[in-house]
């Protein structure tokens, strides 16, 4: 036991001066999630106003004037050009210009002062879901809000017949900031701590270093824990500013216990390492290794994590795909010890998953480690 | 010139693919994420699991409940027995909504007052919680609007007169993509963030290796011109490249019904102009970077922030005023619009002329100055 402790010291404190001699990495390393956090916080915005709308009003008349403002006041569109023909709206679409247009046929305010349904047509670009589901959304609550007056006015003094009275927990304001913050915390410490690990063994099998190593008496599990403690305490590093980054410029509550937070980044941050250090002893080879690296970390934690969409949402095979994902429970349980101040009762399965995938993915890299260069 | 020019090729493509592995990668790969994740990306929010409590258990609020669940949208997930209950088990994350009928629903209902709904909401994952505040809201909306219709109608007979209230209806009609399959709209974002990953990373790690096995020198005292080992070292991936960016059009059209409306041509020429671009700046990278460690970092600091402000994940408008200029100069965000242009809305190159254009001026200017610089210095 004290053997491999002492030798495990060996092989980290060679891997430290190996960071330290090259400080530039060791700036990226630091440095990147940073830069990741301020520019994710910024560019990722889910709450989805100002959809570039068109006009075209074939009537103007006081009540296609009046609609066409019920859709401007609410701030989700916002108008960018007025035209009178529905022919132009195809190009506008195309060259980028607008994603929604209003079309108020001939006939509309005749219709409504008959009583008739006044039918106004709204198209939209459907080349961009988001913005596309927004305004098909907003498109019938504008209408039948405007229906329900006129239906209500009629009425005069009869009140309105039924109202939702919404509570919202955790995010009073429901900002996506507050919901999105924890998942972008995610999706850069996959990133970061793979990439961290992902070239150490390669680059020594790479170069040759790595046949001194086997003329030591350094064993496999030696190796393998050495490689790993000085990246995990850098990554420590890694968490501590991309939480309290996180936390302080987005404004996202901490309502959970704090040692129970960095507890689970940590748990979390030994899986992403471990993960790494596989790819690497798989691949013995750089340029692969950072394929491999580049290729399972960002688009899996984007899109498999439940960071942006909901897993409950996707076919079985993918949700069974998404379980094998740390960065999934790392998501669900960092929203609940930060928003809903969840303590180890809660989260306690997504530590269970944290620490499953880092046992299996150590054993793994222990094993496919071999003595041999070919 | 081309000659060795095309033993540089060889070579480079040989060096590359000596591990049949990073075939796979390069190629096969792409198009298996591509596969994959195209059916994780589904921004209808369906079956929200919803708890719902009946405090008033009558038979208007019975169905208002059932009416609720019927659609695809909620699907019960509990019955607590009162607000209390349903609030405290939302707060501890058990389900991400609540609906609480409270007590005197269907009294006010009758009496012609305000019937209260409760709708209580995890903000903690708020982009579901919005779209299901929205749908929910929608739909009591519709549901007073027919009570109000009801009573309207109640009234008028009251009254002995015929009433009707104007209606406006407001039709949507969505082009392109009509069912707003999220595949559809992914697979452009897809394959454009792809190509970034495939030909810039492994251009930078293909310069910096060179570096630090020293094999750079070697190549140096040959009669090779700069100019031809610069060329060298990038054309191989501009070609797999272009295969992948066919592999993921061909792949979409054939597993996800991805439209193809526009001109193959016209893609793949921006394509191109998009390719070098990223491979001047892997050039750039890699000539900067002492190891392929640095190359690998160097060249994520540009992929993330360039797929984030690409407006693949959000749209480009919603960003902050001060950011939205910045995106002009991330050849990504020109590209997924030229991608998305010619593919589901059948853009003319004409209408594209500006994304094109600017690719055009992104690709001289980045990959024009790479060979310059690199020429200098190696000269």
């Amino acid at each position: 036991m004290r053997a491999l402790l002492r030798r495990s010291l060996a092989v980290a404190t060679k891997e430290v001066r190996h960071i330290l001699r090259d400080p530039q990495s060791l700036a990226f390393a630091l440095g990147m999630p940073v830069l990741l956090i301020f520019l994710f916080g910024f560019a990722v915005n889910f709450d989805i106003d100002r959809v570039p709308l068109v006009i075209v009003d074939q009537e103007q008349t006081a009540a296609s004037r009046r609609l066409v403002e019920s859709f401007s006041a609410a701030g989700t569109f916002a108008i960018v050009a007025r035209r009178d023909d529905p022919a132009a709206i195809e190009p506008l679409f195309r060259t980028g210009v607008a994603k929604a247009a209003l079309v108020l046929p001939p006939g509309f305010t005749r219709r409504g002062l008959r009583g008739e349904e006044a039918v106004a047509q709204l198209l939209i670009d459907g080349s961009d879901n988001t913005s596309a589901a927004v305004a098909l959304g907003y498109a019938s609550v504008v209408a039948l809000a405007a229906s329900q007056t006129s239906a209500t006015a009629l009425l005069g003094q009869v009140e309105v017949p039924l109202q939702a009275r919404v509570r919202t927990f955790f995010n009073p304001g429901l900002r996506s900031a507050v919901f999105l913050v924890p998942g972008l915390m995610v999706l850069i410490l996959v990133m970061v701590a793979v990439m961290l690990t992902s070239l150490t063994v390669a680059r020594e099998y790479e170069r040759g270093s790595m046949e001194q190593l086997f003329a030591t008496p350094v064993g496999r599990v030696e190796v393998i824990l050495g490689k790993l403690g000085p990246y995990f305490v850098l990554g420590l590093l890694q968490v501590l500013l991309v939480l309290t980054l996180g936390v302080v410029i987005f404004d996202v509550p901490v309502r959970g216990s704090l040692l129970l937070l960095f507890g689970t980044a940590a748990l979390f941050l030994l899986g992403m390492l471990t993960q790494g250090l596989l790819i690497s002893v798989v691949t013995r080879q750089q340029m692969l290794a950072s394929q491999v690296a580049a290729l399972s970390t960002f688009l899996p934690a984007l899109l498999l994590s439940g960071f942006i969409f909901p897993v409950e949402s996707m076919p079985r095979l993918l949700q069974a795909l998404a379980a094998c994902l740390p960065a999934r429970y790392f998501v669900h349980a960092l929203r609940a010890i930060l928003l809903r101040g969840n303590g180890l009762a809660e989260i306690w399965v997504d530590l269970l998953a944290m620490g499953l995938f880092f046992a299996a993915l150590f054993v793994a890299a222990v094993r496919r480690f071999r003595r041999t260069l070919d | 010139m081309l000659t060795p020019l095309l033993s540089l090729v060889v070579k480079e493509f040989r060096q590359t693919f000596r591990d049949p592995r990073m075939l796979g990668l390069l190629v096969v790969a792409p198009l298996i994420q591509l596969l994959v994740l195209g059916y994780a990306v589904n921004l209808q929010v369906e079956q929200v699991p919803t708890l719902l409590a009946d405090e008033d258990r009558t038979p208007q609020s019975r169905a208002l409940l059932q009416g609720l669940t019927a659609g695809d949208t909620f699907v019960p997930a509990g019955w607590p027995g009162s607000a209390a209950e349903a609030a405290a088990a939302v707060s501890r994350g058990e389900a991400p909504l609540a609906v609480v009928v409270p007590r005197g629903h269907a009294a006010d209902l009758l009496r012609g007052r305000t019937a209260q709904v409760q709708v209580l909401v995890d903000g903690g994952d708020s982009n579901r919680a919005i779209v299901a505040t929205n749908a929910l809201s929608a739909f009591l909306q519709q549901r007073a609007l027919r009570l109000a219709e009801e009573r309207l109608q109640q009234e008028a007979l009251a009254r002995g007169v015929l009433l009707q209230a104007p209606r406006v209806r407001v039709e949507p009609r969505i082009l392109y993509n009509p069912t707003l399959q999220s595949r559809i709209y992914f697979v452009p974002g897809v394959g454009a963030s792809l190509l970034l990953v495939v030909t810039m990373i492994v251009t930078a790690m293909g310069m910096a290796r060179e570096r630090e096995s020293g094999t750079l020198e070697g190549i140096l005292v040959t009669p090779l011109t700069p100019t031809t080992l610069l060329l060298g070292k990038t054309l191989p991936y501009a070609a797999i490249g272009l295969v992948d960016l066919g592999l993921v059009v061909a792949g979409g059209a054939w597993v996800f019904d991805v439209p193809l409306r526009g001109s193959l041509l016209f893609l793949f020429a921006a394509g191109l102009l998009y390719i070098l671009t990223l491979l001047g700046l892997g050039l750039l990278v890699g000539s900067a970077a002492r190891t392929q460690q640095q190359a690998f970092f160097g060249a994520f600091l540009f992929v993330m922030p360039a797929l984030l402000l690409s407006g693949f994940v959000t749209p480009v408008e919603n960003m902050p005023a001060w950011l939205q200029p910045l995106t002009l100069l991330d050849p990504v965000r020109h590209f997924v619009e030229v991608m998305r242009g010619v593919l589901l809305e059948g853009a003319s190159p004409a209408e594209l002329s500006d994304r094109v254009l600017a690719l055009a001026a992104l690709s001289v200017t980045v990959y024009g100055s790479a060979i310059l610089i690199l020429r200098r210095r190696l000269g």
